[in-house]
């Protein structure tokens, strides 16, 4: 479904990725874990197309198509989400409104019919109940006042909403209680199917308690360093990220072999 | 036109001119050039001018003046005014009308370019009464109107005043509204203004008595030429008297827009409470927003805060929503409506609401082009 090869992003005229590679299939569940500053937020950005990340090197294929050529709105159509790790505030802006004018232009895009009011909200209802989460949030703006967790459960609430095929998560699990994780990662769980893939950013081990992944990946100075199932993500609740800080990428290795 | 004649319709001479008309001067020195005939007012309006301000609801309720003249043939049964010569009408606003006063100054353009002004005086006794004032006008010769309005709110009395302007590029505006609010009584008001080549709006606030409030809000949404010029002046002149001001700006293309908001605290008024906020949005290089709070404190203890920004679209926001699916174009259109949006927020007539709501679709860049 999703395939990274050798990526390299500039961005301020700094380089993040230096490399990065990562395969997704779809129905797989994969963690990208790793100390801040590695370029975990970066692999997202890049992913969903905002401005100022430049590619210098590498390539993201999406379905055998070339993803970086996407403006973002193509790439939402084309089935990939970005929970944002600070969900914007948008003023003025009513939730429900949005929602729909998101999933509508999504469906128009791909040639869907359009939904209407009605079929709207009989869709937001049935998410809702799901999810186990109250309506009150749709009646405000968008994210405008919402406390941490209510913008974390939004971001969830619109992924529920708009059906990705391949979701990526960017740190939805920081700044949140207990119940509040939990409600994320049922949102997920309920989600997992043959045909959707996840990619997890998170610093924590605590997430990957209640979404267990396929594959736990570590990045390290914009590399994955280090790939496991989820055993490696206890080993680094253990161990700290230092143990594996001065670990060189694979092909680093390959080549210093030579 | 001569100054004498400028002095007429801007109800000032022009030494206040000088200070207040700082950053409109060029507008009004290009106005002050030409000649200006005093407009006659036609006898029938053209049916797409008539549907701009015939709502269902109003009908019986509205007062419509044609080129400051008052026409009896046009307005509802249920209100009735005496104007004089001079085109000065008074009103003691009744409380039985049951739907909002909707006063419609309509610009009709004659042959060459003309000039018209008008000048009222409404009362509210007692109870709570909403206003819409809305100002129509559509294109050919210039046309410069001046409309002077006076509100007297009295003891413990609501009064609730709307108004919306939607004016061709030929038609400038001058309109000045004085408002006393006595003691107790309360002053709440959205103002939503675009177009025209040159609007100006002045809106002095007296909040002359103990326990007097007002609550301000308004926006410009502003593309082409439009030139805006809006100075609010808020007096907090007695006791416990509160302020709360909020406007938003949209200037795009070559626009223009100036909001100088003044909130003066006069001395031995204390316990007042003053809030002014001004944010607006640049959306081309070649438009121009200048906002300006002004706060005069004279009394020791008062509660007052003013902000103001001018800025653009916020990119982080634009991209949420395009991540989310929705064109750049649209996410433009649903932010700036957004936050224009924000000033509406008082209003909760669920017909006046949806008028301001078409306004907002007819003046903003692309908003047409939403969901």
């Amino acid at each position: 479904m999703l395939k990274i090869d050798n990526l390299h992003v500039r961005v301020a005229g700094k380089e993040i990725l230096k490399g990065l590679t990562l395969h997704v299939n779809a129905g797989e569940m994969h963690a990208v874990m790793g100390p801040n500053g590695a370029g975990k937020s970066t692999l997202g950005n890049v992913l969903a197309g905002r401005d100022g990340y430049e590619v210098t090197q590498g390539s993201v294929v999406y379905n055998g198509r070339n993803l970086l050529e996407l403006e973002p709105e193509q790439r939402a159509a084309a089935g990939v989400f970005l929970a944002f790790q600070y969900p914007v505030e948008i003023p003025g802006v009513n939730n429900t409104y949005f929602l729909k004018a998101a999933l509508n232009a999504q469906r128009k895009q791909r040639g869907e019919a359009e939904l209407d009011s009605m079929q709207f909200l009989k869709l937001v209802r049935e998410k809702l109940r799901v999810l186990h989460i109250s309506d009150d949030l749709l009646h405000r703006a968008v994210n405008a006042g919402f406390s941490g967790g209510e913008k974390k459960r939004n971001e969830i609430f619109q992924m529920a909403l708009l059906e990705p095929a391949l979701a990526v998560l960017d740190e939805t699990d920081s700044g949140l209680d207990i119940d509040a994780l939990r409600m994320v990662a049922d949102g997920v769980n309920t989600m997992r199917d043959a045909k959707r893939a996840f990619v997890v950013i998170t610093h924590y081990q605590r997430l990957l308690d209640y979404i267990v992944p396929d594959f736990v990946h570590v990045m390290v100075d914009g590399r994955i360093v280090e790939s496991g199932d989820k055993a490696l993500a206890l080993k680094l609740e253990e161990h700290g990220y230092a143990w594996i800080a001065g670990r060189q990428a694979p092909d680093k290795i390959a080549a210093g072999a030579v | 036109m001569d100054a004498a004649a400028l002095d007429e319709l801007l109800g000032g001479t022009a030494r206040e001119r000088e200070e207040s008309w700082r950053y409109s001067r060029n507008a009004l020195r290009a106005l002050s050039q030409q000649e200006f005939a005093v407009a006659v007012a036609p006898v029938e309006l053209p049916a797409e001018l008539l549907q701009q301000f015939d709502w269902p609801e109003t009908r019986a309720t509205r007062l419509v003046f044609v080129n400051g003249v008052f026409s009896r043939a046009l307005s509802g049964k249920r209100v009735e005014v005496a104007q004089d010569a001079s085109n000065h009408c008074e009103l003691d606003l009744p409380q039985d009308l049951g739907e909002a006063l909707h006063v419609v100054y309509v610009s009709v353009p004659g042959a060459t370019p003309t000039r018209w002004q008008t000048n009222n005086r409404i009362r509210l006794g007692h109870g709570y009464a909403p206003i819409i004032e809305q100002h129509v006008g559509y294109a050919g010769a210039e046309v410069f109107g001046a409309v002077t309005t006076e509100f007297v709110v009295e003891r413990d009395a609501g009064l609730g005043v709307t108004t919306i302007s939607d004016l061709p590029d030929s038609c400038s505006l001058y309109r000045r509204q004085t408002v006393s609010v006595q003691a107790g009584a309360r002053y709440r008001c959205t103002h939503a203004l675009a177009g025209g080549r040159l609007q100006r709006f002045d809106l002095a606030c007296d909040l002359a008595q103990a326990d007097a409030r007002c609550e301000q809000r308004g926006v410009f949404a502003l593309r082409g030429r439009a030139h805006i010029d809006v100075q609010l002046d808020v007096r907090h002149a007695a006791r416990d008297t509160a302020s709360d001001v909020l406007w938003r700006g949209v200037a795009d293309q070559r626009a223009r827009g100036i909001l100088r908001g003044a909130i003066t605290v006069a001395a031995g008024a204390d316990g007042s409470d003053a809030q002014l906020q001004t944010k607006n949005l640049l959306l081309s290089p070649h438009a121009e927003i200048d906002a300006q709070p002004v706060l005069e404190i004279y009394a020791d203890e008062v509660k007052a805060a003013h902000g103001a920004t001018v800025g653009q679209l916020d990119e982080r926001a634009l991209f949420y929503m395009r991540s989310r699916g929705i064109a750049a174009v649209t996410a433009r259109a649903l932010l700036i409506a957004g936050f224009c949006r924000e000033a509406f927020g008082a209003i909760d007539d669920a017909s006046l609401r949806a008028q301001l709501d078409a306004w907002l679709v007819r003046h903003l860049p692309l908003a047409g082009d939403t969901v």
